[in-house]
């Protein structure tokens, strides 16, 4: 597994008016790696997630994905560089509720110029992977946490992306379930070569990765 | 542009997607019927010209004053009405040589009274069949229109009232006339609706002396938007005329057509403004509702555009759908106003009847209204439609452009 820099933030600094939130963090991530960001709610672990997977850009500092500084690009530039290179996986889920979960892992996929059927059938493939290969058609309001949680897994896996973002992916799950959830994560981690990094507050759940980054108070402590 | 999404979006929010689509549809609706009346309404106006294929009318009223709400205690027999004196042939080949006059024809309209009463004569033109009084040949019920000397064609209520009919004899100012057919007079044909038709050549023979002539001239204009300039040239060229068109009615039904002209334009603004103001502000407020799914499409990768291709996409949908509703309820509407029926008043000065005759008949039709939905007027209510979508589109855009990912997703 090779250990190249995928991901790097320089110095990064994020402020909401008078309250800083990320504070100077520098870090960087291998590509394949498997980070876990833990620390306390209310730390600042999402917002640097958010800034570090071009959803949001810092007050100052640099973020360079895929050896690409993504700190000067516009919004739109942002949003084609995340559906080209990122995935997200969201604590709660959020998938579009008047479409299938085909279509919700489609989703990205949508604006994309290409046969409707090429779209059906990388979403399905990754539906069959996930173990959903029968629930294609089924709308999000008829899955459970968990098949949701898959869904919004194959709906990041999409595009092949290089790093996977996942921001409390068990948060809403029972134990049980946010376990398979994990399973899945490392086995994309190990089987696939996708470098993830996750936001928890979970201390359990951290040991599952490469490596763990702490954050206090919007500082990188360890 | 996904239309899955945008089907299933709108399908889903079918309670939002139906408010949407009746708005757009009843400003529409609106729209569509408040034009529609409002042109039935100029074109039952314009029936008395456009029933004869004429634009103008020309007549010479008498000179000299009279009090034309008394008849004179004298007065028999066959005589020229009040306002329409013979007109001179110079007056004629002027009328005709005018710049923007495509046809001329004329007529001769006598009165003839008796003890009994009176009646209306009109001696037409038979050389002209496209033009002027002739036209009423389209109408005929029964028989045949006059072909030699001698023949007459009877309107059918003045028949019918006077136990007469085709194939009778009658005498008209003193000569005898065979009835060779029966017509009827055709709604809002005020202007051309005499008692009897003679060929032009009969009925010059009953003015009293040894005089000719004609008495009513009809021009064709070689375009309506003409009207105003031809007039102003007649009025330079002949003098002591006086002009009839179909503007004469707008006129005299005055306040009325021209409010209703003004209303209609104000009130399709208000309608249409009224429902635009109400779909954007409903789509707005949905987008609003609608911002979780707008930032996780911008977080998988929908640039600000593909998500306005969406929007603009289902906003187009609705538009459409409620352009087509409303014109369906506004064609509704107009149809059932088709049945209501208006009175239409006659200028005095081409009105048939004596002013001081007690059967005023001629002077005020009542025609139903001519309602249709024209083919421009289909195309002007789906440009609005989908002027709606675009406008609302316009907003949708300019509010997503300012939604933040990260600020959405952070407050889900």
């Amino acid at each position: 597994m090779s250990k190249e820099t995928i991901l790097s933030g320089t110095d990064l600094i994020k402020r909401y008016g008078s309250l800083e939130v990320v504070r100077n963090v520098s870090l960087s991530i291998g590509a394949g790696e498997f980070v876990c960001l833990v620390g306390k709610s209310g730390c600042g672990k999402t917002t640097l997630l958010s800034i570090l997977s071009g959803l949001e850009k810092p007050t100052s500092g640099q973020v360079m994905l895929d050896g690409k500084n993504i700190t000067e690009a516009t919004e739109d530039e942002l949003a084609l560089f995340r559906r080209d290179n990122v995935g997200f996986i969201f604590q709660s889920f959020n998938l579009i509720p008047t479409l299938s979960a085909w279509e919700n892992v489609a989703l990205p996929l949508f604006p994309v110029k290409m046969a409707g059927d090429e779209r059906r059938r990388r979403a399905s493939e990754l539906l069959e992977k996930m173990e959903l290969g029968h629930r294609l058609e089924h709308l999000p309001a008829a899955l459970s946490g968990g098949e949701k949680q898959r869904v919004a897994i194959a709906r990041a896996l999409i595009n092949k992306p290089k790093v996977l973002f996942a921001d409390e992916p068990t948060g809403n799950l029972d134990s049980a379930t946010g376990d398979a959830i994990m399973e899945i994560l490392k086995n994309l981690h190990t089987e696939e070569g996708v470098a993830i990094l996750m936001v928890t507050h979970e201390v359990e759940l951290s040991k599952a990765a490469d490596r763990i980054i702490r954050m206090h108070d919007g500082e990188v402590i360890a | 542009m996904n239309y899955s999404y945008i089907y299933k979006e709108l399908i889903h929010h079918r309670h939002r997607t139906l408010v949407n689509i009746l708005g757009i549809g009843v400003g529409i609706a609106l729209f569509v019927s408040i034009n529609a009346v409002s042109t039935a309404y100029q074109e039952a106006i314009s029936l008395p010209f456009k029933n004869l294929g004429a634009d103008i009318v020309v007549q010479r009223p008498e000179k000299r004053a009279i009090d034309s709400s008394q008849a004179p205690a004298a007065m028999r027999g066959i005589r020229v009405p009040f306002s329409n004196q013979l007109l001179p042939e110079e007056d004629i080949a002027k009328l005709a040589s005018i710049d923007g006059v495509a046809g001329t024809a004329s007529s001769l309209l006598l009165w003839e009274f008796d003890k009994g009463g009176f009646r209306t004569i009109m001696g037409v033109d038979l050389l002209k069949p496209g033009l002027g009084p002739v036209k009423v040949k389209e109408w005929i019920r029964d028989g045949r229109f006059p072909q030699k000397e001698g023949e007459a064609v009877f309107e059918k209520h003045y028949a019918k009232f006077h136990h007469v009919t085709a194939g009778d004899t009658v005498t008209i100012g003193g000569r005898s006339f065979t009835i060779v057919g029966l017509l009827e007079i055709r709604e809002g044909s005020q202007i051309a609706s005499a008692n009897i038709y003679l060929a032009l050549d009969d009925a010059q023979k009953l003015l009293p002396g040894d005089v000719r002539g004609v008495n009513v001239i009809y021009l064709r204009l070689q375009n309506p938007s003409l009207l105003g300039k031809v007039k102003t040239e007649i009025a330079g060229q002949v003098k002591g005329v006086s002009v009839t068109s179909s503007d004469s009615f707008l006129e005299l039904m005055g306040g009325v057509s021209k409010i209703s002209e003004q209303f209609s334009m104000l009130a399709s603004v208000i309608a249409f403004g009224g429902a635009l103001f109400l779909i954007i502000k409903t789509m707005l407020t949905n987008l609003v509702a609608r911002s979780n799914e707008i930032g996780i499409l911008k977080a998988v990768g929908w640039t600000g555009k593909d998500v306005r291709k969406q929007l603009i996409g289902e906003a187009l949908v609705q538009s459409l759908a409620g352009g087509v509703l409303g014109l369906f309820i506004g064609y509704s509407i107009s149809y059932l106003i088709g049945f209501l029926e208006i009175p239409i008043a006659t200028p005095w000065e081409i009105n048939l009847m004596p002013a001081f005759a007690k059967d005023t008949e001629a002077a005020s039709k009542v025609v139903r209204l001519p309602v249709s939905i024209s083919a421009g007027l289909i195309m002007a209510s789906i440009v609005l439609s989908v002027v709606t979508g675009a406008i609302s589109s316009y907003f949708m855009g300019m509010r997503t452009g300012k939604m933040k990912p990260a600020d959405i997703l952070r407050r889900l």
